[in-house]
């Protein structure tokens, strides 16, 4: 509340500011009855309600006023998020009677738009203020009795899901709506893997670092795979033999063991080419009888 | 169980031979698929908008089709949004400035300032708020690719109601035909309600380089243009001097975002006293409300808009929020140059719903304008059945009277317009006579949708004589119910079910279902031939390597092991030595 309040303060200060560049609707508006408002710049009012008590309350509880910006750059402190209001939250008393003062800073339309409201009172639920920007537009309605949560968002497509979602909470509220930005997590989360920009490097070429961590990156995510069979076959091999090599090099040079090892390698390959020749001898003589 | 190893045996080779004898002699069975329940073919609802009428002093032509456009609607893309009253204003989702037209400069009866403001709405967009798409607008039954458009400026919600996800019905494929006057003053508005950059480019409409304040007119930002960012407007200024059939289109990341729908026909009537055209058509299909000079030769006219999607990239937009994430990969990670064209659609929709929209209403002896406009990205082939139409404009320039040719297919390359008259004189050359002549794309995938058939870019001329009173053809075919249900468009409805009485060419259900061993046969007569010598050559060479490698490896294996056994002692020792020095 305090928020909001500094928000209306710093609103009148600015006032004088904004005037140059800001179309006020307030007076260009048309009254169409039910609680509907419009002029032929855009400016529109849906569900005002100045005086019907809704339901439940016996007097109105208080009145209050509040200032919403909307506009893109409100979504600067929102990574991620491309339009924006510029608080998030706010809470009232049921039976608060409560008016709006919506400056639209952008050069598009915007909405703020609250849902679920008493169908009785207000057409389809809803009380919505709409302007083309820079404009303001300003609407006033009866909040019912009891505690609950409102939705309130600009219903243009794509502007809710891109950060312009906010909650009105009456009495304590029924819970937090969800991808607020800001207060509440999106439902269905975005998968950001793989969206670690690589270092960009055209006259050194770091790539064994970046190979290396990428490898290192690679190793935990990749745990299937790390113990494969042949992996295992050779490491088993390597236990066995190892003892034996350990044992058979003791006290040798470097170059000895080489020459040990070379003359091995020579005499495996000679007994399996003598393996295969006699093998394959075999099984034509035999396919033969 | 060990007690009686025989009679397990034996149970189970009597077991075994049962299954073998019966799959044998059965194949398995056919069985019948139930669709989800068919939409209905034409939604009832607004049937008294299909009439002719006068709203606002109006003339609107009857439009017999499914889903017609509202009249009142049409009124307001004629009159403006300033010139009607604020009853016809709420008939219609038109935001209050959406089209302003002022200004008869030249004293002949029509306005001739026009003033048109464009959004950029995203369809079958991402929400991070539950697995679904907003708001939805189906290509065909279930069909959602995420597209972007130009759309009208609308008022409210983006949605039709506050029940429901569809969108409204000014926010739809494709961006809508544009029509103005030669030699009208337009300011055209784009307002960037989307959260990527986007510019209008006027393809082939006469148009300053720069506007009368210098700042750049042309839409490109790597010559004239800076982007318009989102939730920033931006105003193009032209005086088109040449009439004819053009082109208005995104020129951000053109490849992309033309492929995703930010692209329409722009339209520049002939100049005529008292000539208020059609500012909009919106969904394109039938002009209800033609300009005094198409008048002039022909009796009715359709905006035919050809596009064609590539489900990887439409599919981007539905896979993250982050408009950051989206710009990666439709920048950097999507290769158009890897692309293929799945969804095939005719004005945003695409086989059965084209019925509803884009048919084409005759009658014997009359002539029909319809401008045909190809935003795909290969070369097409429209083919009309039933007629030959003859070309007489080519990307909005008239041809030669003397040399227009007629043709049954008409090549369309990428981004070009024919303006084609069909007449329904039957003489066996432009019409072969009364009834329901498919139009559609002749290079066949065209004609589906991401390859089922039947989909794609199909509609037809309709003859009035069979057409039905809610506005469909009235078939002699088959039953075309099944294709109104997503069960079709899933993939998960055999195309031929019940095409006869004991449903030959249903589904197969092999649950359960094993072959048995293949038969032999009984005898082979004659020498073999040549091919199925070397056939079985190669089998027992197969099978001859195989074995051996087996060999090898087996025998590899055992004097590895023998080794192993031998020393295993020394082994052992080693083993237990290490451990104690460990």
């Amino acid at each position: 509340m305090k928020r909001l309040f500094i928000t209306a303060l710093s609103f009148l200060f600015a006032s004088a500011v904004f005037a140059q560049e800001i179309e006020d609707h307030d007076n260009m508006l048309m009254d169409h009855g039910g609680g509907h408002l419009m002029d032929m710049g855009g400016g529109m009012v849906m569900g005002q309600n100045l005086d019907t008590l809704p339901g439940g309350c016996d007097k109105i509880a208080a009145t209050k006023e509040i200032t919403v910006h909307a506009g893109h750059k409100y979504a600067k402190k929102f990574p991620g998020r491309m339009f924006a209001f510029d608080v998030q939250e706010y809470q009232f008393e049921p039976c608060t009677k409560l008016t709006v003062h919506f400056i639209n800073e952008d050069h598009v339309r915007h909405q703020w738009m609250m849902h679920g409201l008493p169908g009785y009172l207000y057409p389809k639920g809803m009380f919505h203020l709409e302007v083309t920007g820079p404009g303001k537009v300003s609407g006033t309605l009866i909040l019912p009795p009891g505690d609950k949560t409102y939705l309130v968002h600009c219903d243009l497509a794509q502007h809710m899901e891109k950060g312009m979602k906010g909650q009105l909470k009456v009495g304590k509220g029924s819970g937090d709506l969800p991808s607020i930005p800001g207060v509440t997590e999106f439902v269905v989360q975005d998968d950001y893997s793989g969206a670690i920009p690589e270092k960009l490097s055209y006259n050194q070429p770091s790539k064994s670092s970046s190979a290396k961590e990428a490898a290192a990156k690679k190793q935990p995510a990749s745990g299937d795979s790390f113990i494969s069979g042949v992996m295992v076959v050779g490491l088993a091999v390597g236990l066995l033999v190892a003892p034996f090599l350990a044992k058979k090099f003791k006290g040798m040079t470097a170059a000895e063991v080489a020459a040990y090892v070379f003359e091995l390698i020579k005499e495996t390959i000679n007994f399996t080419v003598q393996l295969v020749n006699s093998l394959i001898k075999k099984l034509s003589s035999g396919k033969a009888s | 169980m060990q007690k009686y190893p025989l009679l397990v045996l034996l149970s189970g080779f009597v077991a075994l031979m049962s299954v073998t004898a019966s799959a044998a002699v059965n194949l398995p069975k056919t069985v019948k698929i139930e669709p989800d329940k068919p939409e209905a073919v034409c939604p009832k609802g607004n049937a008294e908008w299909r009439e002719a009428t006068k709203i606002e002093g109006v003339e609107i032509q009857e439009s017999l089709r499914c889903h017609p456009d509202n009249p009142a609607q049409v009124a307001i893309e004629v009159k403006g949004t300033n010139n009607v009253s604020m009853d016809t204003l709420m008939d219609t989702y038109y935001a209050a400035d959406a089209i302003t037209k002022t200004n008869d400069m030249d004293g002949d009866g029509d306005p001739d300032h026009i003033i048109i403001k464009l959004e950029v709405t995203e369809l079958n967009g991402h929400s991070p708020d539950f697995n679904g798409v907003v708001p939805t607008f189906d290509i065909a039954p279930g069909i959602e690719p995420g597209m972007w458009v130009f759309a009208p400026k609308s008022r409210g919600m983006a949605t039709r109601s506050f029940v429901g996800l569809e969108a409204n019905p000014l926010l739809r494929m494709p961006s809508p035909p544009i029509r103005v006057e030669q030699g009208d003053v337009v300011w055209i508005v784009l307002e960037n309600t989307h959260y990527f950059p986007h510019t209008i480019h006027l393809h082939g409409v006469d148009h300053p380089w720069i506007d009368s304040s210098g700042e750049g007119n042309d839409g490109v930002p790597q010559t004239s243009d800076k982007f318009v960012l989102p939730g920033q407007s931006k105003t193009y200024e032209i005086r088109p001097r040449q009439p004819g059939t053009f082109v208005y289109h995104c020129h951000v990341q053109t490849h992309v975002h033309l492929a995703m729908g930010l692209v329409g026909m722009f339209i520049v009537e002939e100049n005529r006293p008292n000539n208020w055209v059609q500012t909009f058509n919106v969904g394109g299909g039938q002009v209800r409300h033609p300009s005094k000079a198409v008048l002039e030769e022909y009796d009715s006219e359709y905006d035919l808009h050809y596009h064609a999607m590539d489900k990887e990239l439409h599919n981007i937009i539905q896979k993250y929020n982050d408009p950051r994430l989206i710009a990666r990969d439709m920048n950097r990670r999507y290769d158009m140059t890897d692309s293929t064209e799945d969804y095939h659609v005719l004005n945003g929709r695409s086989f059965p719903y084209t019925l509803r929209e884009s048919i084409i209403v005759a009658e014997p002896n009359k002539k029909i304008k319809t401008r045909m406009f190809n935003s795909s990205g290969e070369l097409l082939a429209i083919h009309t059945h039933g007629h030959k139409g003859t070309i007489t404009h080519y990307d909005g320039v008239e041809h030669n009277p003397d040399a227009q040719v007629m043709r049954d297919v008409y090549d369309l390359a990428p981004a070009q317009r024919n303006d084609i008259m069909l007449s329904t004189a039957d003489d066996g050359l432009h019409s072969y006579g009364e009834g329901i002549w498919i139009f559609h794309d002749h290079r066949e995938k065209g004609i589906t949708t991401d390859g089922m058939n039947p989909g794609g870019n199909v509609s037809a001329v309709v003859y009035k004589k069979y057409l039905s009173e809610d506005g469909l053809p009235k078939g002699i075919g088959e039953n075309i119910m099944p294709l109104f249900t997503k069960a079709f468009h899933a993939r998960n409805f055999p195309v031929w079910q019940d095409i006869d009485e004991w449903n030959s060419l249903g589904a197969v259900d092999a649950t359960g279902f094993k072959n048995p061993p293949p038969a032999v046969p009984l005898m082979v007569k004659g020498p073999m031939t040549l091919a199925e010598a070397k056939r079985n050559q190669a089998k027992s060479a197969n099978g001859g390597n195989n074995s051996f490698r087996n060999f090898l490896v087996g025998l590899m294996l055992g004097i590895f092991a023998y080794i192993v056994v031998i020393n295993r002692e020394k082994i052992i020792a080693l083993i237990s030595s290490k451990k104690g020095e460990a």
